[in-house]
């Protein structure tokens, strides 16, 4: 029961704010709009799952922005020149485990602190991609869009691979060898060493599957209007990482949970429908997520007192 | 260890060198004048198609164009950049000034270089520029948006708004027109929100999907903000809701056209911005041939023919409004 | 024939030579002279302009100012072993305040700025709690405070309340000279040297470098280390104040906006100047030159005619600024691989 308590406080929170909404807002319950809600954060699941992977192995990616944005940009141009998207989708994971690969060869490879390396490739792929399309929509051809299907077959399409996708992965985190590898390598690098593990190849593996899954989520996104902004990804890092941590992985890498995450992000995600719903002004959005943060820090820093204890 | 140190110095050093080094020479070579557009964010399509009508006027009047501008807007990079062009001793700027005061510093040095100035879409202070190319003043856009919002909802009912951000200047300038006319004419409307979406479309999306939510009464989106349009009309469009609650916007003709066929949108405003351009080059490079002189009561421009002054501003003319039956003419 | 002694100096000297900071100078004066080549021409009224300029040199001083100051506050954080994602917004914040104070309460420019800083050390002051205090770590609570700083900047201005109309005398901090040089350079100067002092030559100075290498043999040495790691958060929180004052006066308004993505070049500069993140080894002349690096990368591209032909200078300066980072961290980093490896085999 412990061993869970983040999760289960993230989880309580969530309650507690669905429940406050309920009361003061019922109007937010309403299934349309919560599946165009859900089928707009899926995208940003996928990432914070993928994210989850790296901050467990005690390292960061801070450039998952400007992945999405490339990976986006790319699929929206493959998708214009006709490319059918049984072929965009495997060529967007693609070029997203090619730019986690490069970020996991930077840090696995010669031992570069991650979040530096992040910060570099950052501002290096943002400012290539602006340079490249100058802030210009692409424009998509019909049969893009929810896979050429009806909206509601593609919204269903969307949530239900994201399930999948995260059933899968909270299973092959606890089951599979290089799942455990991960918490292993994440909680003390040089005893999974010594206990026979590659710390340097899990690692970068860690990084480039987070690549795939943001090149995976920016197809996802892709599919959900006629035209892709090159701007899309800003600001997602933030929300990413906010996730994750709230959600009860820990920085110090060793713990954490999928689920857990889904939760944070949920949490963060219904903070501006709230918003919204509660009739509050806009400008406290970003004064209450931080306070979110502090709050899911302050719980994380008294779980790990009370387990050192 | 050494070397490799040394290695990586010289390779950056090469880098550096083999990328920039550059044979080219300035203008001041050749002669031509130069005359330097800014934006207020580079990567909005609005402003880049004020630079097709901009790059026009520089190939009419054989003028050499500079156009650049803060990727997102930024206050403090347009400064920067107006510093640059100081410093590179054009002949004139254009600037859409993301912050009235913040540039006007920059733009009175420009002045007190020779350097003429003149400001488009966002003036600066009076004394910091010779003259504003107005597309229309705030008043006529906010106007505008507000008479056609009621027009559609039948001078009745509720309205959201979504803008850029909430810290953005000119924004600021057009909601506060809105709402004072809202105020004056149309008491039995409401403004029910004002939800920024930081130039992002999806987020717009969701903005508009949690106001349509949030408010089961509501007839209409107004973005004032160009990428927030389609992301708006798309909410609408996946709720089902086409018809009920209306679009309207500040937005470009082909982001929003598919929208506007299809009906989800009513009407965008702008007004010719490859025109916009176009006129704030040849004022620009007018002033800076002296044939355009503060007191002036109009002005030729090209082929666009005459613009009236009124003041120190040169009015494009009204808003202009976009819709199923016109939008076909207009390709930015 | 070589004695000891000369064996000594001569290895003295080669270390050196070879110390990051010297490569990095090597770097900026390379730079400098590229940017001062191709950058600087004549133009058509007979005027010397570009990259050679005075008022260019002066632009690039003045712009280096506020990301100067917060790598320099930057500084103690990250060789202490901590972090700081929220100095810029704490720097918009502070603008704001600064801004309601003089407006919104009347109250004096001197009072007004003084009670600024003391809001920013406060404020840096709950950063140190959470993070010297509670042991929280201080990526999670900075990230934390970065929003919320930010989200307080927006909610006292309800996003849209601009302050201008200073009075001039204040402005002349961001837009005037002082013997011949920039006014708000003196202060960044001021700062510099106050926080060299700090860092090199002070106990608690010597000590963050120790807290950076190890927290808990620190404490067994019996370092005051949560009063020294709270006082460096405080410290970013004055000094971001600080410039939260000069960016005004450089601007002329206060604006929740003010700063928007500023700590990633601090950050960036400070990484540069050879100050591992991981802390325990740095140094603030590093910084000072990472940021000189930066800064004229940033203005000496925008001068060359290739650059203002694709209006790509803050692209290309952005990408230059990236790549330069990670070559800085390869060249500290593959030397120790490869002689690790040669130990191995």
């Amino acid at each position: 029961m412990s061993r869970y308590s983040r999760e289960l406080s993230v989880l309580a929170v969530l309650a507690a704010m669905l429940l406050a909404l309920g009361v003061w807002a019922p109007g937010f319950y309403r299934l349309q709009p919560l599946l165009s809600l859900a089928t707009r954060e899926a995208p940003v699941l996928v990432v914070a799952c993928g994210m989850v992977l790296v901050v467990i192995a005690r390292q960061i990616d801070i450039s998952v922005g400007s992945q999405f944005s490339i990976c986006s940009v790319a699929g929206g141009l493959l998708a214009a020149a006709g490319w059918p998207m049984v072929l965009v989708v495997p060529a967007s994971v693609a070029i997203g485990a090619m730019l986690g690969m490069l970020n996991g060869a930077l840090v696995a490879g010669l031992g570069l602190p991650s979040i530096v390396v992040t910060l570099a490739m950052l501002v290096t792929l943002r400012q290539g991609l602006n340079l490249f399309r100058q802030g210009e929509f692409v424009t998509l051809p019909d049969g893009v869009q929810w896979f050429g299907l009806s909206q509601s077959v593609g919204q269903a399409l969307i949530l239900a691979a994201t399930g999948v996708l995260v059933i899968v992965l909270a299973a092959a985190l606890r089951h599979v060898a290089l799942g455990r590898q991960i918490y292993a390598v994440g909680s003390d690098a040089e005893a999974s060493r010594l206990a026979g593990i590659r710390p340097r190849w899990v690692t970068f593996f860690a990084f480039a599957a987070l690549g795939a899954l943001t090149g995976l989520a920016a197809a996802m996104n892709v599919v959900q209007s006629p035209q892709v902004q090159p701007l899309s990804g800003n600001g997602m890092e933030l929300k990413v990482i906010a996730a994750v941590v709230v959600g009860g992985v820990a920085i110090s890498g060793g713990r954490g949970t999928l689920w857990g995450a889904t939760a944070g992000l949920m949490v963060l995600a219904c903070i501006s429908p709230a918003l919204v719903h509660l009739h509050i002004e806009a400008y406290w959005e970003k004064a209450i997520q931080g306070a979110v943060i502090l709050l899911a820090a302050i719980a994380e820093g008294l779980r790990r007192r009370r387990s050192d204890a | 260890m050494n070397s490799s140190r040394r290695l990586f110095l010289q390779g950056t050093a090469l880098a550096l060198v083999g990328c920039l080094a550059s044979p080219l020479a300035l203008t001041a070579a050749e002669g031509k004048a130069m005359i330097a557009l800014m934006p207020k964010s580079k990567g909005n399509a609005y402003f880049l198609s004020c630079k097709i009508g901009a790059d026009r006027a520089a190939k009419e009047l054989g003028v050499e164009l500079l156009f650049d501008g803060p990727v997102d807007s930024n206050a403090a990079k347009q400064n920067e950049i107006v510093e640059n062009w100081i410093t590179l001793g054009v002949d004139a700027i254009a600037v859409a000034a993301e912050n009235k005061e913040g540039i006007s510093t920059a733009l009175r040095k420009a002045q007190k270089q020779g350097i003429k100035v003149v400001t488009y879409d966002a003036d600066a202070l009076a004394d910091a520029r010779s003259f504003f190319v107005n597309q229309a003043t705030p008043e006529g856009i906010g106007y505008a948006l507000m008479d056609e919002a009621a027009r559609l909802c039948g001078n009745t009912g509720e309205f959201a708004m979504i803008t850029a951000s909430l810290t953005a200047a000119n924004q600021r300038e057009w909601q506060k027109k809105i709402e004072k006319r809202l105020a004056e004419k149309y008491p039995q409307m409401k403004l029910v929100a004002v939800r920024p979406c930081d130039d992002l479309k999806d987020k717009a999306q969701s903005e508009a999907t949690a106001l349509m939510s949030a408010n089961p009464k509501l007839k209409l989106i107004m973005s004032i903000c160009s990428p927030g349009v389609p992301g708006a009309a798309e909410a609408v469009k996946q709720a089902g809701r086409v018809g009920q609650v209306k679009v309207i916007g500040l937005g470009l003709p082909n982001e929003n056209r598919r929208y506007v066929k299809e009906g989800v949108i009513d009407s965008i405003i702008l007004w010719n911005t490859e025109n916009l351009g176009y006129l704030s080059v040849y004022a620009a490079v007018a002033l800076a041939n002296d044939q355009l002189k503060p007191g002036a009561k109009s002005f030729k421009a090209g082929t666009l023919g005459e613009f009236k002054i009124e003041g120190d501003q040169i009015l494009l003319g009204k808003p202009f409004l976009f819709n199923k039956e016109n939008i076909d003419q207009f390709d930015f | 024939m070589k004695t000891p002694q000369t064996l000594e100096r001569s290895h003295g000297w080669r270390k050196w030579l070879l110390r990051h900071e010297t490569l990095l100078l090597v770097v900026l004066v390379l730079e400098w002279s590229l940017f001062y080549y191709f950058g600087t021409s004549v133009n058509r009224r007979g005027m010397t302009v570009g990259f050679g300029t005075l008022d260019r040199q002066f632009d690039i001083l003045r712009h280096s100012c506020e990301i100067g100051l917060l790598a320099l506050a930057l500084t103690p954080v990250i060789l202490a072993g901590g972090i700081d994602l929220s100095v810029a917004s704490l720097l918009g914040l502070c603008a704001v305040i600064f801004g309601q104070l003089t407006h919104d309460l009347g109250l004096s420019l001197s009072i007004a700025a003084g009670a600024t800083v003391a809001l920013g050390a406060l404020a840096g002051g709950l950063n140190a709690t959470l993070i010297a205090g509670l042991r929280l770590p201080p990526l999670i609570v900075t990230l934390g405070t970065y929003s919320l700083f930010r989200g307080l900047a927006e909610a006292l201005t309800r996003g849209a309340v601009t302050y201008s109309d200073f009075a001039p005398r204040f402005l002349s901090l961001g837009q005037d000279r002082w013997l011949a040089l920039p006014v708000q350079a003196w202060v960044f100067f001021a700062v510099a040297a106050g926080m060299w002092m700090l860092v090199h030559r002070t106990v608690a100075g010597r000590s963050f470098r120790v807290i950076g290498f190890s927290p808990e043999g620190a404490r067994f040495a019996g370092l005051p280390v949560t009063r020294n790691l709270a006082g460096v958060y405080v410290l970013a929180g004055a000094i971001a104040a600080i410039a939260a004052l000069i960016y005004t006066a450089r601007l002329g308004q206060a604006k929740a906006d003010a700063a928007i993505g500023y700590e990633l070049f601090a950050i960036a500069a400070v990484v540069l100047g050879g100050t591992s993140i991981f802390g325990g080894r740095g140094s603030v002349t590093g910084t000072l030159l990472g940021v000189a690096v930066i800064a004229v990368l940033k203005n000496g591209l925008a001068t060359l005619p290739v650059v203002i032909r694709l209006n790509a200078a803050e692209e290309i300066s952005g990408m230059l600024t990236g790549f330069l980072l990670l070559a800085a961290l390869a060249g500290s980093t593959i030397p120790k691989l490869v002689s690790a490896r040669r130990n191995r085999s």
